[in-house]
């Protein structure tokens, strides 16, 4: 019984780490070609909120084109892809009632389509999840509506403030820099 | 460009089985593949064309698993209509009824009956099978201009030109007569010409 409760803990554990941290393909933090890329997800009205968040490389073609992403109540962040586009691709959540969920974006007309051309800080902007009315028998449908907060300065400090990892590294002192450049 | 104003969906392996089963057998009838010009009608036109996606598809760029999904493998379908309407949504069920089934880069011989139509769009799996559905769209826009007592017609090749996110940024007609015509007569013989009347643009 004792291994059970430790196995479920250690379970609770992991899943959590998961959440906070990217996962998928890694590179060195300080890596100078490295971006870092990052948005917010209001996910009140969704039945879960989201513990797993994952973009996809579309360019160039790669044999992993599935990057995880650090979130964090809402927060989703990513500070080592390198250049290329991406689309953010997948949410993920679980809620005692509502079960796992995964919450799919199309590939074409996907709102968070971006262009990496050159290493730096990219805002993939704020959204609120919205219920999509559908047949009982067809697909569940959600849209994905931009809204102005929080703002890209407010999401840098929750950054700099909930990761140590980030704040320790050379990206601390850019997104300083961004965060007074946002200021003026 | 059909709108897409759905940009996020929870994937329910339920509903992809029910779509993939509907467009397999429920949804109505595409139009048919011909082999022979002996079979088609009095009223009705052998329709030949081409459509192709610039660049084109890579490897694995199309996920297609589980079971039936093979068959729609590299292929679009073209939602047709005898009267000019725009999809302002995405089509439901209904508008896939005589639709031409198109392999990629293949020319397609399909039967039609002997009045004009539309190309009002067009979709195709990129991910299907599993928790799996993306789809892509096409724009239409396109007259297909027959006439009575043709027998068989070239429409052209639609080649749609897309970016990495497969946002279409530009779709035109090509006029491939000459390699078209060639594999018509290889395939029906030359008792009977391919006429050219290439799809055009609806003002």
């Amino acid at each position: 019984m004792k291994h059970r409760i430790w196995l479920v803990l250690g379970l609770i554990t992991l899943g959590l780490l998961a959440g906070c941290a990217s996962s998928g393909p890694e590179r060195d933090i300080n890596d100078p070609t490295n971006s870092l890329v990052f948005g917010y997800v209001d996910m009140d009205d969704a039945p879960t909120g989201v513990a797993s968040a994952w973009i996809t490389q579309v360019a160039p073609p790669s044999d992993t084109p599935y990057w995880g992403l650090g979130v964090s109540k809402g927060l989703f962040y990513n500070s080592y892809l390198p250049p290329g586009s991406y689309q953010l691709s997948k949410l993920g959540g679980s809620g005692f009632f509502a079960g796992q969920h995964e919450y799919a974006f199309p590939k074409q007309g996907n709102k968070t389509s971006l262009r990496i051309t050159k290493p730096g800080i990219y805002f993939l902007g704020s959204y609120k999840y919205k219920k999509v009315k559908s047949g009982m028998f067809s697909q569940a449908k959600f849209a994905i509506e931009k809204i102005n907060k929080p703002t890209e300065a407010e999401l840098l400090k929750r950054i700099l403030d909930e990761s140590d990892n980030i704040k320790d590294s050379a990206w601390g002192n850019k997104i300083r820099a961004r965060l007074a450049q946002l200021k003026s | 460009m059909i709108p897409r104003r759905l940009t996020f969906t929870r994937v329910r392996l339920a509903a992809s089985l029910l779509l993939l089963g509907a467009l397999s057998a429920c949804v109505g009838a595409a139009r048919e593949p011909v082999d022979s010009l002996s079979g088609l009608n009095d009223d009705e036109t052998l329709v030949v064309g081409r459509i192709e996606i610039v660049p084109p598809l890579r490897k694995d760029e199309q996920k297609l698993k589980g079971l039936g999904t093979g068959n729609f493998e590299n292929k679009v379908f073209l939602l047709t209509d005898d009267h000019y309407r725009v999809l302002t949504e995405e089509p439901v069920m209904a508008d896939y009824a005589g639709r031409i089934e198109a392999i990629l880069g293949k020319n397609f011989f399909v039967r039609s009956n002997s009045k004009p139509y539309f190309i009002l769009g067009g979709m195709m799996y990129l991910d299907l099978g599993g928790r799996e559905m993306n789809r892509a769209y096409f724009p239409g826009g396109l007259k297909a201009s027959l006439k009575p007592g043709d027998k068989a017609v070239y429409v052209g090749a639609v080649q749609y030109h897309r970016n990495e996110f497969f946002e279409i940024t530009k779709a035109t007609i090509v006029d491939d007569y000459d390699r078209t015509n060639a594999e018509f007569k290889k395939k029906f013989g030359t008792k009977i010409p391919l006429r050219k009347a290439l799809l055009t643009p609806v003002k």
